[in-house]
């Protein structure tokens, strides 16, 4: 035998090479091959994944802003405060920490200290924290040598400067930044920007590596809206309708729209009882607030929630309605257009019409006798309009109903708007055709109203209603701007013209006469519609409740604005519940407010003027005598207090208008001014008897309301208070409503 | 190089003379002569060949006396049979050696200085200082060691046997104390003083020293029981044991796959191992219908099979930072020293888990280059040990080399999650100072052992 290695070693140990390298090698090497280039992009994903850090960097939100570039939404800077308990070692440090930040950001110490001594990474301290604790924070870092334990963490908050105005346009944005309603919803895209992100690499105990990785995609700010809302429009309707909603107790809330006649720009829209978008979630409104914090556990979330959404709710875009007689405006549209009626058709009116089976009533029961079609819209006569539905017949009737859009929603830029609830053609039955020509058994949404009455307004032109005219980008860029889109041209423009003379006859001597204002040629129409399918759904039994509208514009021969508002189940006051009664005087509020401020020139009747403000001359420093030569040029009275020979002062002051025939107290001696006097009961009685009443006690009226063209108008309401002492020739504002003009 | 082979023939008869003739004179005398003789035929070497050896002598503290003390060295050298062996090493086997140590140096400092950046105060150079420290010794070791004459180890075995089997025992015996703690439940690491080192270390190279000297003694006696079968199976099974109680189920199996791979080369009857292979599997079935060991090991199974989503209770971190490192690397790697795994994702980057970085910083193609160099390490030992002179240098030889291949398999099969995760360090590469020098030594013996091949040495 061999002294080395024999064969059969060789043999062996040859075999056991070949195993080791082409097995144990060969397979170690395929696994390699496998993870490294089969799977190895994944792989190196989900190291990335852990390696990196992905913070994300904010996107400012856009400034939403009126049309007049004032500021409605604008998001601002504030600040998270994020602890790292598990980087905090000693106890003495929690508290430390705690007791610092406990009294910077005002918060309990105990609670901040339990915080801290959760085993966690990241614990948020608080949120929306401003620049100024900001700041007091970063000093405490620094002082104490922290930085490994506090972080703050940049975020916005979005502030809305007028705060509940124009809230349901504005809508507000939820705590991830995202709008919830109105512009804030329907822009969000546009708003919100793009967030960017910072990528760092980490260790596996979250500080940064050595190495450098640091990748960073900026955040792109998002664009800016300006809006069609007018705040100073805003404002005023805002204030007339949540006045007037408080008043005859609306309890379905109440709402208003001013728009462009021309463009379909939304100027103004307000819903009562809407919300604060600075914060939303409070319920506006009192009495339920109060009524949800009695209740408890799971019944009070959803009665909070239901609030919550009820205050959200755009009522002037999603919610239903019958419009009433307000629809009258358009059903004349369609009998002047279509040639079944002129001005002067005459029609008998004997309280009822009787449409196949059924006796259909006019809202006068005793009727309007014979009256001509343009008296009948100005009486508001049911059977007249009957009438005129009949003679269109149905599939003309809803052919125009569609071409006025009330089949289709509008197409405003807002979020949530609702379809209407309609019979089409085939579905209108004599019944259903004669009580849709005065606005009932179908049901619209307020906007596509107003639409409508633009058309008819501006020469029969359907425009597409929108809130916002422009997109900027971060850089004031437009983007985006919003025009004019015309739909399509429902009625002719002869047409228009002779239905708004109809509805300015209707706004001065008509129905709808709490509704004028003097020198601005209103056209207009009341609408008290019953709320008949709830009627019908509570069995005809009770209460019957309804909603009182006006639909109106201004100037009737080149219209300008248009508005709408109504106010859903308002409490019958003293059996009135009629839209004349209550909408009328806010719609002539807001209009007389409205139209000087657009820049409307007043043009006014040889009655008008004769029933006329005044303004008061300017006497302070003249003589008594010339004093009261300038008054009495004015068609003015004047009154002297003291006994000296120079006026020392004046009111109404130099430039205050007061109704002619009013009184100018001068005063000639420093006593004098000192005097005051009680303010009289100055409702329930006519224009004269008020301006008696007034001067009577040394002080002036100013007059709103259906006092210049009514002959049956009474004063309902008064600004200072019976028994109030105020100085003599103070201006008391007095409403005037007409009593007999009922629908 | 293609006139080297021509040009050793004649380098043999002047070493030899070396030996007989030039050794009387002095030291001194002694190295001008090796030098004049070995540079032509090692001219790539020169400097450690004959830089080595005089740092052997001076160990050997020869340099100090003339005279006498000459002698009395000398007659040590004789009797140790020391230098004796004036046949050139294998060169190539030295350096793939040397080439994988270097890369392994290098890699460990990259994959080490963040975990001892965060781990040693700030220092990163921890580890590697260290290693390098051991590395050199190591070298210095290994090169000793190509200057003993292996057939020493004869000699040798059974002492060595003894004081293996006294570390094992005192292993088991001082379980829990401060040599040898708990460590993860497992008692592997034995303390002396400033020095820590796994006795199975020590008990791979035992295994291996004992059966090369009793096959060899017995080899034809191979074929009967008591000789072939019965004094391997006792000597086997005794250290697996001791191994399994300090909890180190790897270097079991590393003992038991090197136990078997020497009976085989021996010529042990392939029917013993059909026996073997038997009894493993009715050992298995035991455990599997018997006991419940297997339903705790199969919760480890799932994990392994899916470590990104284990079942609760197992952890496979180490598994999955291992995988997402090797796949970090793809094709070319992320380059060397940008692993961003070894920021203390993968725990222990720079131990058992130091290929995965390797994968990550160099690439499918490095990882590929080392496993090669590898290869080429274990082949060039197995080729040389096949020629040598005698079957107790061929069987030392081939078990030390294939015991390295062993390990670099299991290593890189188990940060490749091929199998499930045990502890395997890399050789070369992996951090250890005491086994960094073990492994030298070893790596020292196999170059011996070359000295005395007849394999052709380039």
């Amino acid at each position: 035998m061999a002294k080395g290695t024999t064969v059969r070693m060789w043999r062996r140990t040859t075999t056991i090479l070949f195993v080791l390298i082409l097995g144990g090698f060969g397979i170690v090497i395929a696994s390699l091959f496998r993870l490294q280039i089969v799977q190895g992009e994944e792989l190196e994903a989900r190291a990335v994944n852990q390696q990196t850090q992905d913070t994300v960097l904010n996107a400012q939100r856009g400034t939403i802003y009126d049309c007049n570039m004032t500021v409605l939404a604008k998001s601002a800077s504030v600040w998270k405060v994020i602890a790292n308990p598990n980087y905090i070692k000693t106890d003495e440090e929690k508290e430390q920490i705690a007791a610092g930040l406990a009294q910077i950001l005002d918060l309990d110490e105990q609670e901040v200290l339990e915080k801290l001594q959760k085993k966690t990474y990241y614990v948020k301290i608080a949120g929306e924290v401003e620049t100024d604790a900001k700041d007091e924070i970063l000093k405490f870092k620094e002082e104490n040598d922290l930085s490994y334990a506090i972080t703050l963490e940049e975020d916005y908050k979005r502030y809305y400067p007028e705060g509940e105005s124009a809230a349901v346009v504005l809508g507000f944005t939820n705590a991830e930044h995202q709008g919830v309603t109105g512009v804030e919803g329907s822009y969000n895209d546009y708003l919100s920007g793009t967030a960017g992100k910072l990528v760092t690499a980490r260790n596996a105990r979250g500080s940064d590596m050595p190495f450098q990785y640091e990748q960073k995609v900026e955040a792109q700010n998002g664009c800016s809206l300006v809006l069609t809302i007018d705040e100073n429009i805003q404002r005023i309707l805002e204030n007339a309708v949540e006045d007037a909603a408080a008043a005859c107790g609306a309890r379905n809330r109440a709402c208003g729209i001013v728009m462009d006649v021309n463009t379909g720009a939304i100027l103004g829209m307000t819903v009562s009882e809407d919300f604060d978008p600075n914060e939303p979630y409070v319920i506006t409104n009192k009495e339920t607030a109060a009524a949800i914090e009695k209740l408890e556990g799971e019944e009070k979330s959803e009665a909070l929630r239901e609030a919550q959404e009820q205050q959200w709710r755009n009522k002037c875009i999603s919610d239903t309605y019958n419009p009433g007689s307000v629809f009258k405006m358009l059903t004349s549209c369609m009998g002047i257009e279509e040639g079944v009626i002129t001005e002067n058709t005459s029609f008998t009116c004997t309280g009822h019409y009787q449409v196949a089976d059924r006796s259909i009533g006019c809202w006068r029961t005793a009727g309007h006798g014979t009256e001509n079609f343009q008296e009948g819209l100005s009486n508001s006569c049911n059977p007249v309009f009957m009438q005129v539905a009949e003679r269109l017949g149905a599939d003309t009737f809803f052919r125009y109903f569609e071409g006025f859009g009330m089949t289709q929603k509008t197409g405003i830029d807002l979020i949530g708007e609702s379809t209407s609830i309609y019979y089409n053609a085939e579905g209108l039955g004599p019944t259903q055709l004669a009580t849709s020509s005065f606005g009932q058994s179908f049901r619209v949404t307020p906007i596509q109203m107003i639409t409508a009455a633009a058309a008819v307004a501006n020469g029969g032109y359907l425009v597409q209603p929108h809130v916002v005219s422009q997109i900027i980008d971060d850089e004031g860029n437009i983007v985006k701007t919003i025009d004019t889109n015309v739909k399509r041209q429902v009625v002719s423009e002869d047409t228009s013209q002779r239905v708004s003379a109809m509805l300015q006859y209707t706004a001065t001597v008509g129905t709808a006469k709490n509704g004028y204002v003097a020198g601005y040629r209103v056209a207009g129409k009341t609408g008290t519609s019953e709320k008949i399918d709830e009627w019908n759904a509570q069995g005809r039994k009770g209460e019957k409740r309804y909603i009182a509208s006006y639909c109106g514009y201004a100037p009737a021969d080149d219209p300008e604005i248009v508005m709408l508002v109504f106010f859903d189940e308002p409490l019958s006051q003293e059996g009135q519940v009629f839209g004349s009664a209550i909408a009328g005087p806010v719609f002539a509020e807001v209009m007389s407010q409205a139209l000087p401020y657009l820049g409307v020139e007043p043009q006014y009747t040889e009655e008008e003027l004769s029933k006329l403000d005044a303004k008061t001359p300017s006497v302070t420093g003249d003589t008594v005598k010339t004093a009261k030569e300038k008054i009495m040029a004015q068609s003015l009275s004047s009154k002297v207090y003291g006994d000296g020979d120079t006026v020392i002062s004046q009111i109404p002051a130099a430039g205050d208008t007061i109704p002619k025939g009013g009184t100018v107290m001068l005063f000639t001696d420093e006593s004098s001014e000192e005097e005051l006097v009680e303010v009289p009961n100055l409702i329930g009685l006519n224009l004269s008897q008020a301006n008696t009443a007034a001067s009577n006690a040394g002080l002036n009226i100013s007059i709103s309301g259906a006092a210049l063209t009514g002959t049956n108008a009474v004063s309902d309401t008064q600004s200072i208070a019976e028994g109030e002492k105020v100085p003599p020739g103070t201006v008391v504002q007095v409403n005037f409503v007409e009593l007999d003009t009922v629908h | 190089m293609t006139r080297l082979p021509s040009q050793s023939p004649p380098r043999r008869p002047a070493v030899r003379a070396n030996t007989g003739v030039s050794r009387p004179a002095a030291a001194g005398g002694a190295r001008s002569g090796r030098s004049s003789s070995g540079r032509p035929a090692s001219v790539p070497a020169s400097g450690k060949r004959s830089g080595s050896p005089r740092a052997a002598q001076t160990v050997q503290s020869a340099q100090r006396a003339p005279g006498k003390r000459t002698s009395a060295v000398r007659r040590i050298r004789k009797k140790l049979q020391l230098f004796s062996v004036r046949s050139g090493m294998d060169l190539p086997l030295f350096f793939l050696v040397l080439v994988l140590l270097t890369i392994g140096l290098v890699m460990l400092f990259s994959a080490s200085y963040a975990y001892a950046y965060y781990n040693q105060n700030g220092d990163s150079y921890w580890f590697i200082s260290r290693q390098a420290l051991f590395a050199v010794l190591g070298v210095v070791v290994m090169v000793l060691m190509s200057y003993f004459d292996y057939h020493h180890f004869h000699k040798l075995a059974i002492p060595i046997l003894l004081v293996t089997y006294g570390i094992l025992v005192l292993m088991l015996v001082a379980k829990g104390t401060a040599l040898v703690p708990n460590i993860n439940e497992t008692y592997r690491w034995f303390y002396i003083g400033p020095i820590n080192f796994q006795p199975s270390e020590i008990a791979k190279f035992t295994l291996i020293l004992i059966f090369a000297h009793l096959i060899s003694l017995n080899f034809n006696k191979m074929q009967t029981f008591r000789y072939g079968i019965l004094p391997y199976v006792l000597i086997l099974g005794s250290i697996a044991g001791l191994v399994v109680a300090e909890k180190h189920i790897s270097a079991t199996v590393i003992i038991l796959a090197l136990g078997a791979i020497m009976l085989f080369v021996g010529g042990v009857r392939l029917r013993w191992f059909g026996v073997a292979l038997g009894g493993l599997g009715a050992a298995v079935l035991y455990l599997l219908f018997c006991t419940d060991v297997f339903k705790y090991a199969m919760n480890r199974v799932y994990g392994w099979l899916d470590p990104f989503n284990p079942p609760t209770g197992v952890d496979t971190w180490q598994t999955r930072q291992s995988l997402m490192s090797i796949g970090s690397g793809g094709l070319l790697g992320l380059g060397l020293g940008q692993s961003r795994q070894k920021y203390l994702y993968l725990p222990e980057p720079q131990n058992d888990f130091i290929f995965a970085i390797v994968c990550e910083e160099l690439g499918f193609i490095g990882a590929l280059i080392i496993i090669i160099l590898f290869a080429m390490l274990v082949w060039r030992g197995v080729t040389v040990s096949m020629k040598a002179k005698d079957k107790f240098g061929m069987l030392l030889g081939v078990g030390l080399s294939l015991q390295i291949g062993l390990q670099v398999v299991l290593n890189i099969a188990v940060v490749t999650n091929t199998i499930p995760n045990t502890g395997i360090s890399l050789p070369f590469f992996s951090y250890g100072g005491t086994s960094l020098v073990i492994l030298m030594a070893e790596m020292g013996i196999v170059l011996s052992i070359s000295r005395n091949s007849s394999i052709e040495k380039s």
